[in-house]
């Protein structure tokens, strides 16, 4: 388990790294996941302790953001001059993004699977899915 | 009694100096909120980050300990982001046959999220009038906060704002994403993973992981792929404009 908490530092390390001489405009955890990412598919097979790990600390992935989000509440006074326009482009923009997104991608999708058939593997993701 | 003199300092300000208290109530306030979503069959308003913050802003205010306190003895918890978002690999690597299989899928959605997130929040500013600082602080609101910073701070923006916005566009998403795929009638795990990582980053992906893995991974790559090609495209825009 040690060794794969490394593993992670590692790439985050070399994450910052890559950010901090400015090769990338990505921040260091986006660099990090492409790079582990990239070490894995090289391998070809994920390490069971890194699994475990991952499963672990994403199950609370949202617990991470709450510092954040009260932080935002220290700023609110930043949004007072403006209040009205910042929360409709907030709010009305994510409703506007997530419902045309959703309805493309659904109507491409739709539109695939319809003129083929589903491929086995998708049906064993969807299946590992139900199972999990 | 002068010898229990020391017990006088054990306020609730006293202790907040050490991350104790701020660490054990974010953790302890996630767990009851994540309770309260399970109880409520994960109903997408009470999702369990928009709770826990309430919880902890309610807790700061009862207890007089200032924000800034508690930011400064939360940052172990904030640190752990980093860690987690090189984790998203994971998933992305476990569903990596469905992904290939469903790459046109992807370029479909982000051809369709990329520009709207970004046009639909700067024309509603537009139109109601806010500034143009505003409006290009709210240019990259779709994105994982390290990338809009940069993004915010390459086409004039303001970075804290930005944060701001980043992070209050990531709570609406990870909020409306479930609604929207419900009133869409959207069933595919990857099509609601996608569309929640694109509109809403880090915090839209930990409410899809709570959905499936599939929804998750696809979550996750939304939202790594949207933050790259906006870093890439939107300063590129902006100089034409």
């Amino acid at each position: 388990m040690l060794e794969q908490i490394t593993r992670v530092m590692f790439w985050l390390c070399v994450g910052e790294i890559v950010a901090k001489s400015g090769l990338l405009p990505l921040p260091a955890p986006v660099t990090g996941l492409i790079l582990l990412y990239a070490e894995l598919a090289v391998r070809g097979k994920l390490p069971d302790d890194l699994g475990v790990l991952a499963d672990r600390l994403l199950q609370f992935l949202g617990m991470l953001f709450v510092p954040a989000g009260v932080g935002v509440l220290a700023f609110l006074d930043m949004l007072k001059a403006e209040a009205a326009p910042i929360l409709a482009a907030v709010i009305g923009g994510t409703a506007i993004t997530l419902f045309v997104t959703a309805i493309v991608a659904n109507r491409f999708g739709a539109m695939r699977s319809k003129s083929k058939e589903q491929k086995p593997e998708q049906l064993e993701g969807l299946a590992r899915d139900v199972n999990s | 009694m002068s010898t229990l003199s020391h017990l006088t300092q054990l306020t609730w300000a006293g202790l907040a100096d050490k991350p104790v208290l701020e660490t054990g109530a974010t953790v302890f306030a996630f767990s009851a909120a994540m309770r309260i979503s399970r109880l409520s069959g994960n109903h997408p308003l009470l999702n369990p980050t928009l709770l826990a913050i309430i919880f902890i802003s309610f807790g700061l205010e009862a207890t007089h300990i200032p924000y800034e306190v508690y930011l400064r003895g939360a940052d172990a918890i904030h640190f752990m982001l980093g860690p987690a978002v090189v984790l998203l690999a994971v998933p992305l690597f476990r569903q990596g046959a469905l992904i290939r299989s469903s790459g046109r899928l992807i370029a479909v959605g982000l051809a369709a999220g990329l520009p709207v997130g970004i046009l639909s929040a700067v024309g509603i500013a537009w139109t109601l009038g806010a500034s143009s600082q505003t409006m290009l602080s709210l240019a990259p609101k779709s994105v994982t906060a390290g990338i809009a910073v940069g993004i915010s701070e390459q086409i004039g923006g303001l970075q804290t704002l930005t944060i701001v916005l980043v992070i209050m566009t990531g709570i609406t998403g990870a909020v409306l994403g479930p609604i929207v795929a419900r009133l869409a009638r959207v069933e595919d795990p990857r099509v609601i993973g996608l569309t929640m990582g694109i509109a809403s980053h880090g915090i839209g992906t930990a409410r899809a992981l709570q959905i499936s893995e599939v929804a998750g991974a696809f979550s996750g790559l939304g939202m790594g792929l949207n933050g790259v090609l906006t870093a890439i495209l939107l300063p590129v825009i902006f100089r034409l404009v």
